[in-house]
């Protein structure tokens, strides 16, 4: 018997008003029309809770741009789950905010870019930087949790000090301090995005710093990013152990990139039960366990805590995700991995923010740096 | 950053709560969801974090689990709260 699943995170949508560099959503994004009805993602957040699970995450692209959010949030708390909006904040104001909270939000999280506006504005692709800092205002009149998600990389690292004292402002109860990870758009704009080791250096005494001075305040998540790691992360948690993601199309997979891995295919809630997915299905099934791990994995002590690293990864970066996530230090490929990290310090440049009055003069300046995310059909 | 001091009145903080009876069932577990996570409490710690109310003082809860365990010492009761809700406050889960 498979443990129950923990939270869901739900990509209500891929449409999104801004364009990151970094978007952790796929390079094929799932079109509109094929988006699950609200009444699709009623019964599934109902199954959710059947499940066992305990949290619902609302993700995107910009989950905002659903109409029937506030339902989909009332159907979670009916099914007894706790909710988490992730957003850009753009489509919220204060009388829609106090709506969700009404339907029963119980936290949400922001991303910021930076805390200098033209330089959030330009890695977003959107001039979102100053409504987001209008409605952390507003969120702080509720009793809902609030979380800052600041997504850092070498554009941006130098001046994280400052970055952590603009977050201090808005005072949430947490702020995320996520290191980019390099899938889709942002593996597409690496060279651009990845920090040197001087950056992360001082990012990280910067950090346990402020930990220490915001301690009982704010509290700080923040990991070091896995191309400078000694070992890979524990993707998901490991792979079908935790979470079950679901696409706007009703597609169900075990992480936001796995969609890329070759001769897989996923199941949909328009076919089968979450119920039957997590427990029996091939996908969730292949790399659950032990039983596929390949060596230095198969007898590595850390085993139970890495689960052999990133399979999206493995196949990113090595070219087969039977191997071991090529972010460990002891992986065969791990030579890849140490190429791009010398790459990244054989300069430490970084680009000037480009200001542009269109996105699409701002995609035109910025060609040679790196590609926006676009928006499904 | 301190241990609460007697005249606080501690509280869950802003997005944490109770999770559904139905989470749990009948048995003695509670569980405390909050924005990443959760945690299941049981025994004293179910106790305490029930009585974090923000009406009760903490100087009151004490009393309170002091008299209720009166075989134990008093003072390492009053110890091993504080720093149990202290851990909580640096997790943001409990403000007081």
């Amino acid at each position: 018997m498979v443990p129950n699943p923990l939270a869901l995170i739900a990509e209500v949508t891929h449409r999104c008003p801004l364009h990151c560099v970094y978007c952790s959503n796929p390079l094929e994004l799932a079109g509109t029309k094929a988006e699950l009805s609200t009444e699709e993602w009623t019964s599934v957040l109902q199954q959710c809770g059947k499940l066992g699970m305990l949290h619902a995450h609302f993700t995107g692209g910009e989950p905002l741009a659903r109409p029937d959010l506030a339902e989909l949030i009332s159907a979670a708390r009916a099914a007894g789950l706790y909710t988490n909006l992730i957003t850009s904040g753009i489509g919220l104001n204060e009388q829609r905010l106090q709506t969700l909270v009404d339907a029963g939000l119980d936290h949400i999280q922001i991303s910021f870019q930076d805390s200098r506006e033209a330089a959030a504005n330009w890695i977003a692709g959107a001039k979102a930087h100053a409504h987001k800092i209008e409605l952390s205002r507003a969120i702080r009149k509720h009793k809902i949790a609030f979380t800052v998600n600041l997504v850092v990389h070498r554009q941006n690292l130098d001046h994280l000090e400052e970055m952590i004292a603009f977050i201090e402002q808005l005072n949430p109860e947490r702020v995320e301090i996520a290191h980019t990870q390099y899938y889709s758009w942002a593996l597409a704009n690496r060279a651009a995005l990845l920090p040197t080791r001087a950056q992360l250096e001082k990012a990280v005494m910067i950090v346990a710093d402020a930990e220490q001075r915001l301690a009982g305040r704010m509290r700080i998540d923040s990991v070091v990013p896995d191309y400078y790691a000694k070992y890979p992360k524990a993707c998901m948690g490991g792979w079908g152990r935790r979470l079950m993601l679901i696409n706007p199309a009703g597609k169900v997979l075990p992480c936001h990139a796995a969609e890329v891995l070759p001769g897989m295919s996923f199941e949909n809630v328009r076919e089968k039960t979450l119920d039957w997915i997590w427990q029996e299905s091939s996908s969730f099934r292949k790399f659950r366990g032990e039983d596929w791990m390949p060596e230095p994995c198969r007898s590595c002590d850390r085993r139970g805590e890495d689960f052999g690293g990133c399979r999206c990864q493995a196949y990113l970066l090595a070219g087969s995700d039977m191997v071991t996530d090529p972010a460990c230090s002891l992986a065969p490929s791990h030579g890849i991995v140490e190429a791009a990290v010398r790459e990244a310090n054989a300069d430490t440049a970084v680009a000037q923010p480009t200001l542009a009055s269109s996105f699409v003069q701002l995609q035109k300046q910025t060609t040679d740096l790196w590609s926006y995310r676009t928006n499904p059909e | 950053m301190a241990a609460p001091a007697d005249t606080s009145r501690p509280r869950l903080a802003a997005g944490c709560r109770w999770g559904p009876e139905s989470k749990t069932g009948a048995g003695e577990e509670r569980v405390i969801l909050f924005p990443e996570g959760a945690i299941k409490l049981q025994g004293t710690g179910r106790q305490v974090l029930e009585r974090c109310d923000g009406q009760r003082t903490f100087g009151e809860i004490i009393a309170e689990l002091q008299k209720q365990f009166g075989a134990a010492d008093p003072a390492k009761i009053r110890g091993d709260i504080s720093q149990f809700l202290e851990q909580l406050q640096r997790k943001r889960i409990v403000d007081y």
